[in-house]
């Protein structure tokens, strides 16, 4: 069990700490290390056209879907890649939106969901992971 | 395992666009680019292994 604290972030005063989590993207030889959001309201993956495009993804040229959110309606391109958080590493098919703001990566039910048991402890500003076990 | 709280309010303070490199226990941002692409040539050139994040995004207002 990973224990995670909740990361302040900037905007107004005493905003809520978001839970974020520190990962690695990883597209064949390309790979991009930074934090996503852990979104329990997000279907699926998501990772802005910026990161896509630094992974080495032509999502230009992959066919749109359209999709929508509480913000709105959005054209979503899909690509599967890898992810490694902590120690784990495992297939990830991700949403690439344009304009995607202000998280370019969130992560949600179609993925982390599935692959560990999430408990947000709000009050504590903190949440915890357990990976599932496959063996 | 715990992974400590990482701030980003104290990290982004003083760069309002562009994107930053962070050093791997998340307290120190070591590099900034205009775009990920040259902060990430940036962190090349020092032989860094870095955390890459946007600045200059407001999340107070976000609904997922």
């Amino acid at each position: 069990m990973i224990t995670v604290e909740y990361s302040p972030m900037p905007g107004l005063k005493n905003s809520l700490p978001q839970p974020m989590l520190p990962l690695k993207f990883i597209n064949g030889t390309k790979e991009v290390s930074t934090y996503a959001l852990v979104d329990s309201e997000a279907a699926g993956a998501v990772i802005s056209t910026v990161i896509a495009e630094d992974l080495g993804i032509d999502w230009q040229k992959i066919p749109g879907v359209g999709g929508f959110s509480v913000g709105g309606n959005f054209i979503s391109h899909a690509a599967k890649i890898k992810v490694r958080i902590f120690d784990e590493e495992f297939g990830l098919n991700v949403n690439i939106i344009e304009g995607v703001a202000p998280y370019k990566a969130i992560l949600g039910q179609r993925d982390l969901f599935q692959r560990a048991k999430i408990i947000f402890e709000g009050y504590k500003k903190v949440f915890h992971i357990e990976f599932r076990n496959y063996n | 395992m715990k992974q400590k709280k990482i701030d980003f309010v104290k990290l982004l303070k003083g760069f309002k666009s562009g994107w930053v490199g962070i050093s791997t226990d998340h307290k120190k941002v070591l590099v900034h680019g205009e775009t990920l692409k040259e902060a990430k040539l940036k962190a090349e050139e020092k032989k860094l292994d870095l955390f890459f994040f946007p600045a200059g995004e407001r999340y107070d207002n976000f609904v997922g």
